[in-house]
């Protein structure tokens, strides 16, 4: 499988949503790890050991924007190369949305799509790389 | 013209008494002369002397009338430099005496009027200096267009307040500098437009004006006032003002977001619901139990329709903010009614109803924003099977028109609902009285689908029989017809509100 050793890292707050993507991922064949603290994730991002970050907007200590800012940033995060999905419930104003979008490279609703939806969404921006 | 006739008329008399007194005593001598018989008298000296009278009195009149004629120039001069006189310009030309003293002179009356003129001028402007003043330096944002847009005056409240300086915003179009968006259809260039064709004056205010963010200047939020002025002597044809209601309408704002940090927070436990139910799923596999698969797929469909409900209060609550925008893109709607039906398909399996689907070939693109018009389609196929009743069948029609536009028809043969209720069926919060206590729901649905159909420029309308069910129909406008009628470039999309086009200066804002 293509998706095979391909690592991606769940920035999720919400430890059950979390878990449960996980669980999907992983049968799909990818190793994913799952982070709850902002700041934490920040630092997990940097090393740069992941193709594909799922990126929750709404966390302790370091909010998402200001995460994807930062690895999006050459200066602050030098050859960055992960792919990053927002994965949040927020509804955010659309001028703020759409300046995430811009950044990000997927942009999803957690409550429009069941785990197995995300799995096919993460292979598809996989398959982009 | 009187005085000068009395000067002239004295004058006149006085040279006049001088020459009598001088005939007299000539007269005195011929009297003399005839008395020592120097002299005969007879008829013919009578009227040599009668003659001479007659000679002198004309003489001294021509001669009184040219002496003065100078003075009678420069006082008609004087008297013509007067605005408010009707006395016609001298003619100099005609001067025999002092002709060119008088011309002189008359120049210099002229000159000297044209100054003072001038000088009056000057000393009127004053009071606009100070007018200038107290506009320039009025805490209140204020703006001068002339005729053809151009800011011809912008005191500093409204060039701070726009975040730019002043010199920066003079002699360039209004509609360059300020890009405002209304709350409705009824915008400042429509109001314009309109009195410019009709009215020699007009006073318009409008609320809830947005200013677009400008290089991260916040975004501003305002009441705005305009009065027109046709027949403006200085083409200062529109005043604009504006009264800052930021704050206020901000918080206004800030209640959506109350209502988007609650939709966040159900989310949350909806999106662990469709989760564990797929996870459960997943786990009992291909040897579980029917009965609990399709408990499990009930579970899920409930939680979806939750999810549509939540996303549904949050439209509402933007679309009554005007914060709901659309952006209208070329689609093919053959796909988008297809994709939207298969995400209804299990809702209605489970009350085992079949939605048969009757596309009419080749239609053209349709000008839609996806997520909104998906909406719209679930929506309306909610309501019909809600209010399906015993009935198993829903038809979804889609065709052109006959007025070339895209119309859809959802179809239930359910409840129906009673004709002196149809026309409150978009209206917020209402549902029918004889059916609510059998069927579920806010009333939410029809009004965030009309404010979004109306988003596109279309109409929702409704058909319905009591016992036999319901049509609901809504209309979308193709593409190319969209872009013509705004004059749009096809390649781009096009910005929306629920009330409306983003509007400024024209029809519709990229």
């Amino acid at each position: 499988m293509a998706q095979k050793n391909k690592k991606i890292l769940i920035i999720e707050d919400e430890f059950l949503i979390g878990e449960l993507y996980v669980r999907s991922l992983n049968k799909e064949g990818y190793v994913s790890e799952l982070v709850i603290d902002g700041a934490e994730a920040l630092k997990k991002a940097q090393t740069n050991e992941y193709d594909i970050i799922l990126l929750d907007l709404m966390l302790p200590n370091l909010d998402g924007v200001e995460i994807l800012k930062t690895l999006k940033n050459p200066s602050l995060t030098p050859g960055f190369k992960a792919k990053i999905i927002i994965t949040t419930n927020i509804e955010e104003r659309k001028d703020i949305k759409k300046a995430i979008e811009k950044e990000a490279d997927g942009y999803v609703i957690k409550a429009d799509i069941t785990p197995s939806e995300l799995v096919t969404l993460v292979n598809s921006v996989n398959d982009g790389q | 013209m009187d005085e000068l006739k009395q000067v002239i008329r004295k004058a006149w008399l006085n040279i006049f008494t001088v020459i009598t007194v001088f005939n007299l005593i000539i007269m005195f001598c011929l009297y003399y002369a005839i008395s020592k018989k120097w002299l005969r008298l007879d008829y013919n000296f009578y009227i040599a002397i009668l003659f001479f009278v007659i000679l002198n009195f004309v003489y001294f009149y021509k001669v009184t009338r040219k002496l003065f004629k100078p003075f009678e120039t420069i006082w008609q001069t004087i008297a013509h430099l007067n605005q408010n006189s009707q006395i016609e310009k001298p003619d100099i030309e005609s001067l025999k005496i002092a002709h060119s003293l008088t011309e002189n002179l008359t120049k210099q009356i002229t000159q000297m009027s044209i100054s003072k003129n001038q000088a009056t001028l000057e000393m009127n402007k004053e009071p606009d200096l100070k007018h200038n003043f107290i506009a320039k330096n009025l805490p209140i944002p204020l703006l001068v267009l002339d005729n053809s847009e151009n800011i011809i005056f912008a005191n500093e409240e409204f060039a701070r307040y726009i975040g730019l300086q002043v010199e920066d915003i003079i002699n360039k179009n209004f509609y360059m500098i300020v890009d405002m968006s209304f709350p409705s259809e009824d915008t400042f260039d429509v109001w314009l437009k309109d009195s410019k064709l009709n009215r020699a004056t007009a006073l318009k205010s409008w609320v809830r004006v947005r200013i677009a963010i400008r290089d991260n200047h916040p975004i501003r939020l305002f009441d705005l006032a305009a009065y027109y002025n046709r027949d403006n002597s200085f083409n200062e044809t529109t005043i604009i003002t504006i009264f800052d209601h930021t704050k206020q309408y901000l918080q206004d704002d800030n209640a959506i977001g109350f209502v988007a940090l609650s939709v966040h927070e159900l989310r949350t436990p909806l999106t662990l619901l469709r989760g564990y139910a797929e996870a459960i799923k997943e786990e009992l596999g291909n040897n579980a139990n029917q009965q609990a698969i399709n408990f499990l797929s009930k579970l899920d469909v409930s939680a979806k329709q939750m999810t549509s409900f939540v996303n549904n209060i949050l439209n509402v609550a933007r679309i009554d903010n005007d914060q709901l925008e659309l952006k209208l893109q070329p689609e093919d709607w053959s796909n988008i009614i297809t994709d939207s039906v298969s995400g209804m398909l299990l809702r209605a399996k489970i009350r085992e109803i079949e939605i048969k689907i009757e596309i009419e070939p080749n239609l053209p693109l349709v000008g839609v924003d996806r997520i909104s018009i998906y909406e719209v389609i679930s929506n309306l196929i909610d309501n019909a099977i809600k209010y399906s009743g015993s009935s198993k069948e829903i038809i979804l029609k889609t065709y052109l028109n006959r007025d070339g536009l895209v119309e859809t028809l959802v179809q239930d043969f359910g409840l129906g609902i009673s004709e002196n209720i149809l026309s409150n069926l978009f209206t917020k919060y209402y549902r029918d009285h004889h059916n609510r206590a059998q069927i579920g729901g806010t009333g939410l649905g029809l009004y965030l689908s009309k404010a979004i159909i109306s988003a596109h420029g279309g109409n929702i309308w409704v058909t319905s029989k009591i016992d036999h069910g319901s049509i609901f129909y809504f209309t979308l406008i193709p593409f190319e017809k969209l872009t013509a009628d705004l004059k749009e470039n096809s390649n781009q999309s096009i910005t929306t509100t629920a009330h409306g086009w983003i509007k400024n200066h024209s029809l519709y804002r990229r």
